[in-house]
């Protein structure tokens, strides 16, 4: 697929973004109290974060909120989370992130996201899908360091657009750059780009018939290989499980070190989401012997 | 064993050789793999009919990122003359097995690059390659992806770059259709057109190939994915992977 790199090119423009925003997150574990607290937050515009919301196992809840209710070409968004050592954070938003349609003299709007978990720290990453409107230009890079011990849970959904309006791959061009690296090593990597016009996403090789694309990260540190293998059987049973297979497909799979992946191509949102849930209860009650609890969004 | 390969000033040995190399039957086993295929047949999503299109995309998005690892070795190998940069050979291909979410293909890649290595040195012994091997053998997490080892096995052979990649492109569609054959009732003729069809897709995935680095390269083939993810699923196999 043609090489467009909008991350790099947007960072490199001469022109002034419409925003430019970051927001900054450390949080902390309270050992008196055995809870995680958001020790610093720092933002501006229309990134923002209200409050962290302790849950029940102790873990911080934060909604992300884009107060703009969505992102233009020219917008430039960097969001960093710290974790200290023992810290249980569970982020997501308030609702889909929503990339409009640019203009033709705009440069792709980019969300820069870099995510640091310290020894024994635990976070769970369920945001609501991303929804590229027609003409939309998007660029995001993420980037996730584990130390020893450190636990992820992350999903990333991928609607095809405004569906309800007719839009289906109506948008310019989606980039995506994930890198998830646990000390030092490489374990998951993405370089996605999406630019419908050029190359169909109906082709056979890459969504077939379907609409929506999730991908599901589940990392850590400790676990010994089969443990993982042992994992990713498991989840693959309860995938299949699922009603109308034939609609959503799951495809589940151990990582090079430390986690399993699960992939979705389905042709409803609502089927991604709710089998990244059911696979998500899976694997924490595997891996930690615990519950888990659905943002307070939810429920 | 031969000496280092002197094919600096012998255009057609070298030729035949690097024919040699890219041969499907050079024995490494790659005939035992079908990287995701035969769950997609298996699962009605591919057939001979769709066969030609799926490679398409394939060599668009998954075939330009291989030959972009395949080019990275070699040139590594051309300028690895006196010290081979074992850090940099190892983190290839780490970049390139974290690029692959399936662990039956990651295993599968890193198992024919591990055997081609090996089968070239068995044939003509050369220092670069001695010691790209050793790297990995010596470090049990140091995988050896099967495009890394034909680009820095064919690079130390001083083999031309851009028919380096035409080649392990060419070799890889010919296994992809070939898998499909024994798959799906593809005949002769047919499998033969679709493999010709596909030249300038090969060419066109080689070319992209020179303008791109690890980094900055797109791979986007959910199917395909899908199909090598859910390949330990099959009741009933023919393949490795």
């Amino acid at each position: 697929m043609a090489l467009l790199n909008e991350t790099a090119a947007a960072i490199n423009s001469a022109t002034t973004p419409r925003v430019n925003a970051k927001l900054n997150l450390e949080f902390a574990y309270d050992q008196a109290k055995q809870t995680t607290i958001l020790q610093e937050s720092s933002s501006n515009p229309p990134l923002k974060v209200i409050r962290a919301f302790q849950i029940a196992d102790g873990a911080a809840l934060v909604h992300l909120h884009n107060v703009s209710g969505g992102l233009l070409g020219d917008d430039r968004l960097a969001m960093s989370v710290r974790l200290a050592e023992n810290a249980k954070i569970q982020i997501t938003t308030t609702g889909a992130t929503r990339i409009y349609r640019a203009r033709e003299s705009a440069t792709p709007a980019t969300q820069q996201t870099e995510i640091t978990l310290a020894e024994n720290a635990f976070l769970e990453y369920l945001p609501d899908p991303i929804i590229p409107y027609a003409h939309a230009r998007y660029s995001q890079q993420t980037t996730i360091h584990l130390a020893k011990n450190a636990g992820l849970f992350w999903w990333e959904i991928l609607a095809p657009g405004r569906e309800a309006h007719g839009e289906l791959f109506a948008y310019d061009s989606v980039e995506m750059k994930t890198d998830i690296i646990a000390q030092g090593q490489k374990i998951a990597r993405e370089r996605i780009q999406l630019n419908p016009k050029k190359f169909a996403l109906d082709s056979p090789t890459r969504l077939g018939p379907y609409r929506y694309w999730a991908t599901f990260y589940i990392c850590k540190q400790g676990p010994a290989p089969a443990e993982w293998q042992a994992l990713e059987n498991k989840l693959r049973e309860t995938a299949s499980e699922f009603p109308t297979p034939n609609e959503t497909r799951w495809g589940i799979s151990t990582l090079p070190a430390h986690g399993v992946v699960c992939r979705c191509l389905s042709m409803r949102g609502r089927d991604a989401i709710q089998g990244l849930h059911h696979l998500w209860r899976t694997a924490k009650q595997s891996l930690y012997n615990a519950e888990a609890i659905p943002p307070r969004k939810v429920n | 064993m031969e000496k280092e390969s002197p094919n600096a000033n012998q255009p057609e040995l070298a030729y035949l050789q690097l024919l040699h190399l890219a041969d499907s039957a050079f024995p490494i086993g790659a005939l035992s793999h079908s990287f995701g295929l035969e769950t997609l047949v298996a699962a009605n999503q591919l057939s001979p009919k769709s066969l030609e299109l799926f490679l398409q995309g394939y060599l668009e998005e998954a075939g330009a990122t291989e030959a972009v690892f395949c080019r990275e070795a070699a040139k590594l190998a051309n300028e690895s003359a006196t010290n081979f940069p074992i850090e940099r050979w190892r983190e290839i291909n780490e970049t390139l097995s974290a690029l692959k979410p399936a662990r039956e293909s990651r295993n599968g890649s890193a198992s024919l690059g591990r055997n081609f290595l090996r089968a070239v040195l068995a044939v003509s012994e050369n220092k670069i390659l001695r010691q790209a091997l050793e790297a990995a053998e010596n470090s049990p997490a140091h995988s050896i992806e099967n495009s890394p080892a034909f680009g820095l096995a064919c690079g130390a052979l001083k083999f031309d770059e851009d028919a380096i990649v035409l080649a392990y492109l060419h070799q890889w569609t010919a296994n992809s259709v070939s898998a499909v054959q024994r798959l799906s009732p593809l005949g002769q003729t047919q499998a033969t057109q679709i493999l010709w069809n596909l030249k300038p897709a090969m060419l066109e995935a080689a070319n992209r190939s020179a303008k791109l680095s690890p980094d900055n390269l797109s791979c986007f083939t959910p199917m395909l994915d899908w199909g090598a993810m859910e390949h330990p699923a099959l009741t009933t196999r023919l393949f490795i992977s």
